[in-house]
């Protein structure tokens, strides 16, 4: 990545001791063999901290083939996605086809086995999909490809519904389900990318679904193809300062990893700081915790998941990087921002694309257009709030398996709340940057806006954990409790 | 594009990089949005700025990033969309 790319939230005061890959010396070192290794091993090293040293090993390993091989770089990227979906699986699929299994009388079966037979099943639907987008121009899913995914998400999701189905075909459906959602906005981008001209090889694009640095998370970090086949380094130069801002990130990552645990050791262990979960239980059962230990519990949360977030995004965004993609980070100093749409562009970069992508950009174009504000303001409503609603509950469809559709809706009447404050707090910021509005950059004007930035994401945080075991008015309850009401 | 065109370009994206901290050269070249130089968000000003100044409807449009992403596709953009 450029120094335009890091710049991009104004950061132009960089840090010139960290700013090793402006070194010309050590940019050089990287592209010699005994370069190489040094980086790769660093960066083994690095992944090792979080990964298995197998996994480490194989994620360094092919993501050197892809910098270092580049007329082989589809067959790589299949391949090594692949084999770290077979061989390395993170357990989310599986435990979301054991329940099925069992009621349908199949509690037998390896939910493994059943998990990749899906998956290679979803492979074949998946190529399916992009070669009849790429040849019916005018169909549906060409044209349509979200609303498409969402019906079919939703034809599921109704065939494999309790009492619809039974035995085998619901087993075989809600496999098929469950292996579609977590690749749901992947197979979104790709699909759109079969109207570009340049468009990648099929194999290419189905290598990039859940790729090797891709982490556990539904959003395509790093996007599609289609970006990320901008964004590949073109040069032996721009590969060497690629990797070596990927070890940083990685590095970087270990840090703020050290960091957490030592929160956590400070909070949970030292203190005895509850979860928001086990604090609201309390207040429900009439033993509320002090509201010094109220606030202290939700702002560690908050911390937590900053954390959680950030680390996620640096381990992801250094992998790819390390392969020669020349990505902006999926977290870029959230404390500095200054108006709230700022920190939806800051806290998780890919989400906020992939939200203006589907949700965003096609509104803005339709509606509106003679009202410039009321546009702005309702695109934005539509991709951080309906956007993000319908992205929540498309990830979490094993939900109206296990507690019903009535349920699972009922437990997200929550998170739509969270939503619609999130939206129309982030849709008035819009506008009042688009009116020219601009916080002081004063250091008291700074310190303001932290405060109010991160002051409503921490209050909206009581309607965003990620727990369903309370309801909306618990909450609500339990915030207003905390300001003793 | 008219040289003057080009200009007012450049300076609508200059005043944009400033407001963001970022001093960095302009080239024709260089990517804006793909390469996160510029949020989305700068984007859309972006757009709302050619929909004012050339009339150019983005509604009959298949709109792609790539389409305004440099200096130089910008200029291939306007010409196709005036001459259309």
């Amino acid at each position: 990545m450029n120094k335009t790319n890091d710049a991009r939230f104004g950061g132009a005061g960089l840090r010139s001791v960290w700013a090793i890959d402006e070194r010309q010396t050590l940019v050089a070192w990287v592209q010699t063999p005994p370069g190489k290794i040094a980086l790769l091993v660093l960066a083994f090293l690095s992944l090792n901290v979080t990964l298995q040293w197998q996994e480490a090993l194989f994620d360094v390993a092919a993501m050197a083939l892809f910098a270092y091989w580049p007329q082989w770089r589809s067959v790589i990227l299949f391949v090594a996605t692949y084999v770290t979906a077979f061989i390395f699986p993170h357990g989310s699929i599986d435990d979301a086809i054991r329940g099925v299994a069992a009621h349908e009388g199949f509690a037998e079966l390896s939910t493994g086995a059943l998990s990749y037979v899906a998956l290679v099943g979803f492979l074949f639907l998946a190529w399916g999909l992009l070669a009849y987008a790429r040849y019916q121009k005018q169909s549906v899913l060409a044209q349509r490809p979200l609303l498409t995914l969402l019906a079919i998400e939703l034809l599921l999701c109704l065939l494999t519904y309790q009492g619809v189905l039974h035995g085998l075909p619901r087993l075989i459906l809600w496999s098929l389900l469950c292996v579609l959602t977590p690749y749901f906005w992947f197979l979104a981008y790709a699909l759109v990318d079969q109207r570009s001209k340049d468009r990648s090889s099929d194999l290419f694009q189905l290598g990039t679904f859940h790729p090797l640095w891709g982490g556990v998370g539904s959003v395509p970090v790093g996007k599609g193809a289609a970006f990320l086949r901008k964004m590949l380094a073109k040069t032996p130069k721009e590969m060497a300062i690629t990797q070596i801002k990927a070890v940083k990130l990685l590095l970087w990552a270990d840090a703020l990893l050290a960091l957490r645990m030592l929160l956590k050791w400070f909070f949970e262990d030292y203190h005895h700081i509850p979860s928001v979960t086990d604090a609201i239980d309390a207040s429900i059962q009439n033993h509320a915790y002090a509201l010094c230990t109220q606030w202290a519990s939700l702002i560690w949360s908050v911390i937590n998941y900053s954390l959680r977030v950030s680390i996620s995004g640096h381990f992801i965004i250094g992998s790819a990087r390390l392969a020669g993609f020349r990505l902006p980070r999926a977290t870029w100093r959230p404390l500095e921002s200054r108006t709230l749409i700022e920190y939806f562009n800051r806290f998780s970069y890919y989400f906020k694309e992939l939200l203006v992508d589907f949700f965003f950009l096609p509104t803005f174009f339709r509606v509106f257009k003679e009202h410039p504000r009321v546009r702005l303001f309702f695109a934005t409503f539509m991709a951080a709030g309906v956007g993000n609603a319908i992205y929540h509950f498309v990830c979490e469809i094993d939900l109206v398996e296990s507690m019903g559709l009535s349920g699972a809706l009922e437990s997200y009447i929550s998170y739509a709340f969270y939503c619609l404050i999130l939206a129309t707090g982030i849709g008035i910021s819009q506008v009042r940057a688009s009116s020219g509005h601009k916080p002081s950059s004063s250091v008291w004007g700074r310190i303001q806006s932290f405060f109010v930035v991160w002051g409503f994401v921490t209050l909206l945080h009581i309607f965003s954990d990620e727990s369903r075991n309370h309801t909306f008015s618990e909450r609500a309850q339990y915030l207003l409790s905390m300001f003793a009401i | 594009m008219n040289n003057i065109r080009k200009q007012k370009i450049r300076e609508f994206f200059l005043e944009t990089l400033k407001q963001n901290s970022d001093a960095q050269p302009l080239a024709d070249n260089d990517s804006l949005f793909v390469s996160g130089r510029l949020d989305s968000f700068s984007m859309m000003m972006f757009v709302m700025h050619l929909e004012k100044e050339f009339g150019i409807d983005f509604t009959a449009i298949d709109f792609d990033v790539n389409l305004i992403d440099s200096l130089n596709e910008i200029e291939l953009f306007i010409e196709s969309q005036i001459s259309a």
